[in-house]
């Protein structure tokens, strides 16, 4: 039994130090993240020729999402901070509400 | 590699949907057998994260940049490849839904490269290579590297069924974007954060890491 509220105490330390990680993460990376294309987007324009990737890349996504890119308009990277905070916070509350959902028991 | 909803077709896109919704499903079955109230923390601290290190695209050269995956560590962590499913298939909702990483049609696609493909090549690999003695570093480098470049080429293969890639070089070229990518942004953070929580809470990988007793596979 000790043993258990023991491990339980430290899986929520786990807990808080994860959170604080990824709300690093989330902080510093709009100033330290690369702005270069990733690979599947490298690739496509290495591949493709220039007419067909310009109406790929300028094709409507089928939904519309709140906050597209990553960026609040009109407030540039600080935008870009409270987007991935909020993101981060909301993966967390999706993922530990949904654990404790569907968790045995 | 988030696919977006212009690249695939349509009916293409659903015929990954239905492909990835099993593996989904069965990733939640796994949270209903395995989950209790001590791994629940762990689960959203590592969901957390890597949906936060998504966001860091490392530059590898040649005018490219990239980002964690995650699968293979989650996958490692719980000693289960659905673990990575069911924590990827969160994140891309919320990319996806929330800031239009990835499309919603092409997201069945994405989950099953991402959540599926890396997680389960990754967590096999590693777990092949600790039977075979190697150390937990060197298992979870190789493995996690490998779980990212074999995802990069099915989706190459997706892109050619597809029509907007033509295959071989859409292979070659997702191959060797993804080949560094998977090396820096996949197998050393992988690595790297595996020999961590080994350091601070080895009794969290007693069921993925038993050097003397190999990896259940």
């Amino acid at each position: 039994m000790s043993k258990n509220i023991n491990a339980s105490s430290s899986n929520t330390k786990f807990l808080y130090a994860g959170v604080i990680i990824a709300l690093l993460l989330a902080i510093l990376s709009p100033f330290l993240a690369s702005s270069d294309p990733d690979g599947l987007e490298s690739a496509a324009e290495g591949v493709i020729n220039e007419e067909k990737l310009a109406e790929l890349e300028e094709a409507a996504p089928a939904f519309s999402s709140p906050i597209p890119d990553y960026s609040i308009e009109g407030m540039g990277k600080a935008g870009e901070v409270v987007a991935i905070v909020v993101g981060t916070l909301l993966v967390l509350a999706i993922s530990y509400g949904l654990g404790k959902i569907i968790k045995n028991k | 590699m988030h696919i977006p909803d212009s690249f695939i077709p349509l009916w293409q896109a659903i015929f990954y949907w239905i492909i990835a919704l099993p593996f989904i499903f069965m990733s939640v079955k796994w949270a209903g057998k395995e989950m209790d109230d001590m791994k629940v923390p762990i689960l959203a601290a590592l969901a957390a994260g890597i949906f936060a290190i998504q966001a860091l695209n490392i530059p590898i050269g040649m005018g490219t940049s990239g980002h964690m995956v995650g699968a293979t560590l989650v996958a490692i962590v719980f000693a289960s490849p659905w673990a990575g499913v069911l924590v990827l298939t969160l994140v891309l909702l919320v990319q996806g839904f929330v800031f239009g990483d990835g499309g919603i049609t092409t997201m069945g696609a994405n989950i099953l490269n991402m959540g599926v493909i890396s997680g389960f090549v990754g967590y096999y690999t590693f777990a092949a290579l600790m039977n075979h003695k190697l150390s937990l570093q060197i298992s979870s480098f190789i493995g996690a590297w490998l779980g990212l470049l074999v995802s990069a080429l099915a989706c190459a293969v997706q892109m050619y069924f597809a029509g907007t890639f033509p295959l071989i070089p859409g292979l070659v070229a997702m191959g060797t974007y993804h080949f560094i990518i998977g090396l820096v942004g996949e197998g050393l953070i992988t690595a790297v954060v595996l020999t961590a929580i080994a350091k601070s809470r080895p009794d969290l990988l007693e069921n993925s890491y038993i050097a003397d007793r190999g990896v259940k596979a």
